[in-house]
């Protein structure tokens, strides 16, 4: 269970601003999408379950652990996924970052290797092991992106925007997978589609969180929100 | 970020002498090798560690020809810039002896990166840090730091490459300013996104750490 204990985020500089609004949250449904514009405060709201971002005030707990005290153990329950893979690929190939993901798990090169293997398997990525990540298309990076994560085996997986950068086909790749993992799964999206095939969906605006609920109402509610923010654009 | 870039210097898979020697025995020497040639300063030093750096590729560890002489393609303005400030100042010799005496450095340090598996040269630094343990050190975080600087270096050489490509094609490739700045501004960038993505994963946790955050 994921619990945000009026956990807020406030940045000093350049000048004093809030980026989130204490929040009060307890996130125990299986899959829940978060939306909301760009800038919004969806990623920070992500970060602060892996502790990633600590909170200025208030406290976030997983599964009983305060993020602020206990990161480490944090992470090893939380996994994270990037919205650009590259920003998460550290390693040249994919083989390499299974690999390091591994390293903590088994001690022993030839287990690792194994485990590397069956890991890279499951994701159909074996042929592409040991291609440069730079050289692999969109989907295979972030296919491999969420190998490397899933590889700890975490018992949450929180990915920020993980479809933002695929086209038709490879999103549809990475939403089937995703519908597929046994984990707890909090995820951010501009896909109202994907949103919508969450438990509970949290819609986000001007760092608060305006809508909290059934998926089909959040986006209803996104939708209006969106529309009011056009319309006043518009009237300036 | 090109892709051939990020493989330079990345391990190659062969089945030769070097590949399967441990990775202290091959360390050791290439060290060895680049303080002597630094050391004694002289054009057959240079020539000998050079022919015995090529055996090395093309006999220890059966690389091609090719393989060889890729890092220098990439070099080469480095070699060149190097190379004439050197003949103006000091001659020719000097320049010989200077700009071969890095390339020879270079090539030693890549041979050992070519031939050792990224997760062996891993456990490889990881045990040499060992000894550092009482003193304070972490080998885990040391070997994972080490190995990664290494493999930045690839990652730099394709963003010189990309920024190069990127002033050409607005025409300001004579425009130092736009050559450097865009490559420094992305090794940051670089590194604050491998940091962020490391401490993501955890791997740059103390083991059975309880509260390292």
């Amino acid at each position: 269970m994921i619990q945000f204990d009026g956990a807020a985020v406030q940045a000093e500089h350049p000048a004093p601003r809030q980026i989130l609004a204490p929040l009060h949250l307890s996130l125990v449904e299986k899959r829940i999408s978060v939306i909301g514009a760009n800038g919004s405060g969806k990623s920070t709201l992500l970060k602060l379950i892996n502790s990633l971002v600590l909170p200025t005030s208030g406290r976030v707990l997983v599964d009983g652990l305060d993020t602020s005290a206990r990161g480490s153990a944090v992470r090893r329950t939380v996994g994270f996924m990037f919205t650009d893979p590259l920003s998460q690929l550290v390693m040249p190939t994919g083989r390499e970052d299974v690999e390091l993901s591994l390293r903590r798990r088994y001690r022993n090169r030839e287990e690792r290797r194994a485990a590397g293997e069956r890991v890279l398997d499951r994701f159909g990525l074996g042929p592409l092991a040991d291609q440069s990540v730079y050289d692999l298309s969109g989907g295979e990076r972030q296919l491999l992106a969420l190998a490397t994560v899933l590889a700890c085996d975490p018992k949450i997986l929180v990915a920020d925007e993980p479809t933002t950068l695929l086209d038709l086909r490879n999103e549809g790749r990475v939403r089937s997978l995703f519908r597929g993992l046994g984990q707890q799964v909090v995820f951010t999206t501009h896909s109202l589609d994907f949103a919508l095939e969450a438990d509970r969906t949290l819609v986000v605006d001007s760092g608060r969180v305006v809508f909290d609920g059934a998926p089909a109402d959040a986006v209803v509610a996104y939708r209006e929100l969106s529309l009011h923010d056009t319309g006043a654009a518009g009237s300036l | 970020m090109r892709g051939h870039a990020s493989l330079l210097g990345a391990y190659i898979e062969r089945d030769s002498m070097l590949h399967a020697a441990p990775l202290v025995a091959k360390f050791i020497p290439v060290a060895a090798l680049s303080v002597l040639v630094l050391a004694l300063n002289s054009a057959w030093a240079t020539l000998a560690a050079a022919g015995l750096v090529s055996l090395a590729y093309l006999v220890g560890a059966r690389l091609t020809v090719r393989e060889l002489v890729q890092p220098l393609t990439r070099m080469w303005p480095l070699i060149l810039i190097l190379g004439a400030f050197q003949w103006f100042n000091a001659g020719p010799l000097t320049a010989f002896i200077v700009v071969g005496n890095i390339v020879v450095c270079v090539l030693a340090a890549l041979l050992v990166t070519l031939t050792t598996e990224s997760q062996r040269l891993l456990d490889g630094l990881v045990s040499l840090a060992r000894p550092l343990r009482p003193l304070g050190a972490d080998p885990d975080r040391l070997g994972l730091t080490v190995a990664l600087m290494l493999r930045s270096i690839p990652y730099l050489v394709g963003a010189a490459e990309d920024s190069r490509d990127a002033a050409r094609a607005r025409g300001l490739e004579r425009n130092v300013r736009a050559l450097i700045l865009p490559v420094f501004i992305g090794a940051v960038a670089y590194a604050h996104q491998t940091g962020e993505a490391l401490a993501a994963r955890g791997l740059m946790d103390a083991e059975n750490d309880a509260d390292a955050s």
